[in-house]
């Protein structure tokens, strides 16, 4: 079997079984789990939300449970009955139906609560409706005369192409956008450079160099990190499928989901595109250079310094983006867009803004995955030096004492 | 047959290796001897290429190739393994980039942890285990895929007479089956009792290469062990004696200035009686070691 598979699925099983590991790919989901469920135990149940309607005129009351839009239950037909009811708070309260003289249409709500102000305009605008239909036929008004006086005004938005909604989405794509691959960076540049770093500290590296090449192991690891990174877009992908079809149809988001369903859908596109394939680079290249940062520490205490040098970097590209996040047309932002390190935050920011084409974004992918290949020809030519050097030199003469090994 | 010809090895201005040369033919175990910082371990890190050196190793008339590498079995000098895997994963984790099959090797393990009675379940944690017994576990590591060439750097540090006497079984076990095997070792009787052959180094250089015998012997029968009524007074007094040292009640050893001079002490102390012992020998390795290896006489 091919050696730097064997690393890799190594690599991969050992972090994938690990505890941090299950932790990191659950907790949001945990996180949401926990608010929905915070939030359906504290909204009534829907019995505790409805209103009874009492009425001594039958086809009123049918009327209204049919056609007012308000939560309602027919289950209470007398005022005592939706009383006690009330009292249980087995209902939100009732409200009291009458016409008087069958010439005026009146209403009464009863419950400890006012009723929502949505509530109140639906039950207003069937009395309205109502009580027009009783003033038609007490004026006895002709058909044109009725129809005259049905003429409703009329309000429509014109909206322009770059609306309010297409800001937002843009804003909230550039957010989760550039937290994602800050969180996932600093994650994955960390667990590399440890993990590598501690090996170093060990003589396992050689017994493991006496039977693979240092370019096969170190390839091998990388794509274990890089597994276990699609391993969690997987499974965010598959879990965020999974909350959009639960919000899409629980009681509690319907309304919320179908309010912002456009904005939703345009944060997804601007998401699932090229900007998935600029953050996978992205990953990439840091998990290679913490890598061989991770190898140029000497002792296993130091593991934990090992991902500084990234992890700063990180933070320095993430503060660029966030800096610029107002300004995509910056020169600034275009040149930074196709440095390597720099250009998986500030392209994606460029495109979401729709301040670069798609061929700019090509060529700023191109160089990335260049430089990623590049680096892992040539950290894998001297990693080997690097692992076996283990005297106390500093940096530089660690990595001077390395490169002279191999 | 593993052919080490001419190999040098600087760091800077340090001359690790010097026209380091020797053969280690199948079947054949050759012990590596040297003070600390003598060459070894830069040795073996040339040989398993893990440097760039001058010179060439060759394993069977050519370079070693990434699939000789699978017919090697090496122990370090600092052991180490991964503390979080099971004896079981670790074992097989090693195995297969030597590229042994899993179900080929899992098998085995029992055995093998009996024959280096390893204290523990296959399902142990390697950090759950004593020392000692992670000590034994990354010896079953090196031997347990059978590899034609093994080396073995200070393979019984560590161990107690009885787990150093399970591992001189294994490693003669290997040299029967035809294994090329070397080892460095401190302790010089390990060496005289399972090495054909020995190579000493002192500062990087070859100071002695040959059979374990011929070694000894090229320093002269000049050791002399004597039981006998005669004082250590008058044993120094004899013409050829360099020194006498007394190792027991009327049991000395007596260090010859010239091996010539042995029939004439025998006839001086026997004087044509029966003697309990007289025997002349050359220098133990241990003694060689001491000399030799510093390139300073510690007598």
């Amino acid at each position: 079997m091919n050696k730097t598979w064997i690393v890799t699925s190594e690599t991969y099983l050992r972090q994938a079984k690990s505890w941090s590991f299950l932790m990191l790919i659950l907790m949001p989901f945990l996180f949401i789990g926990l608010t929905f469920g915070i939030t359906y135990v504290a909204t009534p149940s829907k019995d505790k939300s409805d209103i009874a309607v009492i009425s001594q005129d039958a086809s009123l009351r049918q009327s209204f449970l049919k056609t007012s839009g308000v939560q309602t239950t027919s289950k209470y037909q007398t005022v005592n009955a939706a009383q006690d009811a009330t009292k249980k708070s087995d209902i939100n309260g009732y409200i009291v139906l009458k016409t008087k003289n069958n010439r005026q249409v009146s209403a009464v709500f009863h419950g400890p609560n006012e009723i929502a102000s949505g509530d109140q305009a639906k039950i207003q605008r069937f009395l309205s409706h109502l009580q027009t239909q009783l003033n038609v036929q007490t004026a006895k008004l002709t058909t044109k005369q009725t129809q005259a006086l049905a003429v409703q005004p009329t309000f429509k938005q014109q909206l322009q192409k770059k609306t309010a909604s297409d800001k937002a989405a843009k804003t909230i794509s550039f957010y989760i956008l550039v937290f994602f691959v800050y969180l996932i960076l600093t994650t994955y540049s960390s667990i590399t450079a440890q993990e590598i770093a501690a090996e170093k500290g060990t003589k396992i590296m050689e017994v493991i160099f006496s039977s693979t090449t240092p370019r096969k192991y170190f390839n091998g690891k990388v794509y274990g990190v890089l597994l276990m990174i699609v391993t969690q877009l997987l499974v965010y992908l598959l879990g965020g499928a999974l909350i959009v079809q639960l919000a899409q149809h629980s009681r509690l988001t319907a309304n919320m989901w179908s309010q912002y369903a456009p904005i939703i859908g345009k944060v997804l596109h601007n998401l699932l595109s090229i900007n998935m394939i600029f953050a996978l680079a992205a990953v990439l290249l840091y998990t290679v250079v913490s890598a061989f940062c991770g190898a140029l520490v000497t002792r296993v205490e130091d593991a934990s310094k090992a991902s500084q040098p990234v992890i700063y970097l990180n933070l320095l590209t993430f503060a660029m983006a966030m800096a610029f996040q107002g300004s995509p047309t910056s020169g600034i932002v275009t040149v930074f867009s196709y440095i390597p390190f720099f250009s998986s935050y500030l392209m994606p920011l460029r495109l979401i803004n729709g301040t670069a084409t798609m061929g700019a974004a090509v060529l700023s992918l191109i160089i990335l995955l260049a430089t990623v290949v590049g680096s892992m020809w040539y950290i894998g030519k001297i990693y080997g030096g690097l692992m076996l050097q283990t005297d106390e030199l500093g940096f530089w003469g660690n990595l001077k004492r390395g490169l002279s090994l191999k | 047959m593993l052919s080490v010809a001419h190999i040098s090895k600087h760091f800077g201005s340090l001359h690790a290796l010097n026209d380091v040369s020797f053969d280690v033919h199948d079947g054949e175990i050759m012990g590596l001897i040297g003070q600390n910082g003598a060459g070894k371990s830069t040795t073996f890190h040339s040989i398993l290429n893990f440097l760039k050196f001058d010179g060439a190793i060759t394993w069977n008339g050519q370079p070693l190739s990434a699939d000789d590498y699978n017919q090697i079995g090496y122990l370090p000098e600092e052991r180490s393994l991964m503390s979080k895997l099971t004896i079981t994963q670790q074992i097989v984790y090693l195995a297969r980039l030597k590229n042994q099959p899993a179900n080929v090797i899992k098998p085995k393990i029992n055995d093998w942890m009996q024959r280096f009675a390893v204290k523990g379940q296959p399902t142990d944690k390697i950090n759950k285990l004593s020392k000692g017994n992670q000590q034994k576990v990354q010896l079953i590591c090196t031997l347990i895929h059978e590899p034609q060439l093994i080396i073995l750097d200070e393979p019984f540090s560590g161990l107690d007479p009885v787990n150093a006497d399970l591992l001189k079984q294994a490693i003669v076990a290997a040299k029967q089956r035809g294994a090329a095997i070397i080892f460095s070792s401190h302790d010089m009787s390990n060496v005289e009792e399972i090495c054909d052959t020995l190579v000493m180094l002192r500062n990087g250089e070859v100071v002695l290469n040959g059979t374990v015998d011929g070694v000894r012997n090229q320093f002269g029968r000049t050791r002399l062990f004597l039981t006998t009524d005669w004082s250590a007074e008058q044993l120094s007094t004899l013409d050829g004696v360099d020194s006498v040292t007394a190792i027991g009640p009327n049991h000395y050893r007596l260090k010859l200035t010239n091996a010539d001079a042995g029939p004439a002490i025998f006839d001086a102390v026997t004087k044509g009686h029966y003697i309990q012992e007289f025997s002349q020998q050359p220098p133990t390795l241990d003694e060689i070691f001491r000399t030799e290896a510093g390139g300073v006489d510690h007598e």
